[in-house]
């Protein structure tokens, strides 16, 4: 009977910790684009420092988003394009 | 249509007031077009075309509006009916050509960019960006584009949602379907990165 008991024990943690986890990845974009509420992300942040494998994945998603936004090289624009839009405007009535 | 506004604007009031506040967009606007069509003419042809229409909806247009996602909006659509068939095909991503050239040992995980430390040279930057460029060209352009307006532009998903006439939720479930093809495009340029999925 008090083994039972040991093992119920045992398992909550475990189950609230898989609970977490799914909770911090659907989160996971959410706080890397500045799109959770406070309460979202003091939980996310708690979680991390209890979980390296919800740390790592959170790491490699803002990299991912740091090498889109840090290496896409603009295009510059032509410089007749302004002028031909004031042309093209001035000709509308 | 448009000639029934309350607003007694002269022409050259309307003119200034539409250069002021809608010309500052331009530059987005057209690496957005650019993006999506992958050609510069079309993109060259798609602005126009935006800034167009934007002025004769301009009388609706009211002070304080968010412009840049308004003109972000009429561009997408504009696209979808009239570019979208002749836009060129992304080219294939060749992996093994830039494999080769850096290498990414140590990574410092502060940041996204922060292992820019391992790539000084202006060329190796360049190669990085051109990778970049095809894995983000390959993806199907509604992919692609919620990763230009989020992750390039920077809107919120709330605009977002407006720009692409979406629901918030089939934007965060674009953006996170987005992201995964992206992270498996880029997987061996990730590797180099210290990136191992």
């Amino acid at each position: 009977m008090e083994s039972k008991i040991t093992e119920v024990y045992h398992k909550e943690p475990d189950e609230r910790h898989n609970t977490d986890c799914s909770k911090v990845s659907e989160m996971l974009d959410l706080v890397i684009d500045g799109e959770a509420t406070s309460e979202e992300e003091r939980f996310f942040n708690t979680h991390l420092e209890e979980c390296v494998s919800c740390f790592e994945t959170h790491q490699k998603q803002k990299l991912l988003k740091g090498i889109i936004s840090g290496h896409l090289k603009r295009v510059i624009v032509p410089e007749s394009l302004a002028l031909s839009i004031k042309a093209r405007i001035q000709e509308t009535l | 249509m448009s000639e029934q506004t309350g607003k007694q604007l002269s022409k050259e009031e309307k003119d200034a007031r539409f250069e002021a506040e809608l010309l500052p967009v331009l530059d987005p606007l057209y690496n957005f077009a650019y993006r999506l069509t992958l050609d510069e003419d079309d993109a060259n042809d798609l602005v126009q075309e935006t800034y167009l229409k934007a002025y004769r909806f301009f009388d609706y247009f009211e002070q304080g509006t968010n412009a840049k996602a308004w003109l972000f909006r009429i561009l997408k659509n504009s696209f979808i009916n009239e570019f979208r068939k002749k836009s060129k095909q992304p080219a294939k991503v060749d992996y093994s050509e830039v494999e080769g050239y850096y290498n990414s040992e140590d990574v410092e995980g502060e940041s996204g960019v922060a292992s820019t430390t391992d790539m000084r040279t202006e060329s190796v930057q360049d190669l990085i960006g051109d990778e970049v460029a095809s894995a983000l060209n390959a993806l199907p352009v509604d992919f692609r584009t919620v990763i230009i307006l989020c992750d390039l532009e920077g809107f919120t998903y709330e605009e977002m949602a407006k720009i692409l006439d979406i629901p918030i939720g089939t934007v965060r479930s674009r953006l996170h379907r987005a992201r995964n093809s992206l992270k498996e495009k880029l997987e061996k340029y990730a590797k180099t990165m210290g990136y191992n999925s």
